[in-house]
């Protein structure tokens, strides 16, 4: 009996074709053209100021509106549409995610020496190449070094040198192993 | 506050247009703010509320469509029904907890017709008395403990 009604209601919104193409684009919350576009996984459109609010409503369940499936900021996808950019760009209380590029797969296998593969490939190797880099990198973010002829800078010539002599000896042993 | 008027507007328009089986918004009880709507409901053909009419009161607070309407019976008809108190309030998951703002006005009147034709016996909850003498006038105020769905 109740799937009766049900029936009978998506009839009588399907009879309005016109209705149906316009809705098409509309966000789930305020019914309008949705602004600031946001799509959740699921698939259901938002305006990003409207998600935004339901999800500062409810922070603790964070669900779709239609599907209630699970939802979150950083798991909708905004969308730009052509000239997008060119809307009155006043400052967005809640500001829209950022698109995201994920890197794209590795279809051709092996490796490529790109971020993730050094990392993967040396990651043994991850406390040695460290410490080079802090050996060679001795001044990095504090003042320049002591002006030439003072003890500092004598100590800190003998300290880089040191260095230097334990990065060769531990890179020939790396290369004898 | 604009934003929940141009969401009432464009769901009163579309249930004037296009409404449901059995369900009328009285229009004369629209205020003009949009903040309260009477609306007219006939009991489903071949169900135990076949032939009843009833009469539905929503309002609407400023933060609608986040926050959820209230929606009680109201009139000289309130069905008898398992999760209908006798003062009108409304025992229905929706309208609380699992309220959402893609709901409308249209989707909690078919939640309410649904839960009407479902009913297989016509009597008040367990806890009517009770309850009618302590609660509070706003529905949502009750923390509510569903009931279980297949009464
Ligand atoms: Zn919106
Ligand atoms: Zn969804």
């Amino acid at each position: 009996m109740s799937a009766d009604v049900t029936g009978d209601g998506a009839g009588a919104e399907g009879g309005g074709g016109a209705d149906v193409d316009q809705g098409t684009y509309e966000c789930n919350i305020c019914l309008d053209t949705a602004r600031d576009a946001v799509v959740s996984l699921c698939g259901h459109l938002f305006c990003w100021p409207c998600l935004h609010q339901w999800l500062e409503t409810r922070p603790n369940r964070q669900l779709c509106p239609v599907c209630k499936a699970g939802i979150s900021r950083d798991k909708v996808i905004p969308l730009y549409g052509r000239g997008g950019s060119q809307m009155d760009p006043r400052t967005k209380t809640p500001p829209r995610p950022q698109g995201q590029r994920p890197e794209p797969e590795n279809n051709h296998g092996g490796w490529t020496f790109g971020d993730g593969g050094f990392q993967m490939s040396f990651g043994i190797g991850a406390f040695p190449f460290g410490f080079f880099a802090s050996a060679f990198n001795f001044n990095d973010g504090r003042p320049g070094p002591a002006p030439p002829g003072t003890p500092q800078a004598e100590e800190e010539r003998v300290l880089s040198t040191l260095f230097l002599w334990i990065a060769l000896i531990f890179m020939f042993w790396l290369l004898m192993a | 506050m604009a934003s929940m008027q141009k969401r009432l507007q464009k769901e009163l328009l579309a249930l004037q247009k296009d409404p449901p089986p059995g369900v009328r918004v009285d229009e004369a009880s629209v205020t003009k703010s949009l903040s309260t709507w009477q609306v007219d409901m006939d009991g489903a053909p071949g169900t135990l509320f076949e032939g009843e009419k009833f009469q539905l009161l929503f309002k609407f607070g400023p933060r609608y469509p986040f926050d959820s309407p209230q929606v009680v019976f109201t009139g000289p008809n309130i069905p008898v029904h398992p999760h209908v108190y006798s003062n009108g309030h409304i025992c229905l998951s929706i309208l609380t907890e699992d309220w959402s703002p893609a709901l409308s006005v249209q989707s909690v009147c078919l939640s309410i017709i649904s839960m009407l034709s479902s009913c297989k016996e016509k009597k008040r909850p367990p806890d009517n008395n009770f309850y009618v003498r302590t609660c509070s006038k706003n529905p949502k105020k009750t923390k509510w403990w569903y009931h279980d769905d297949s009464v």
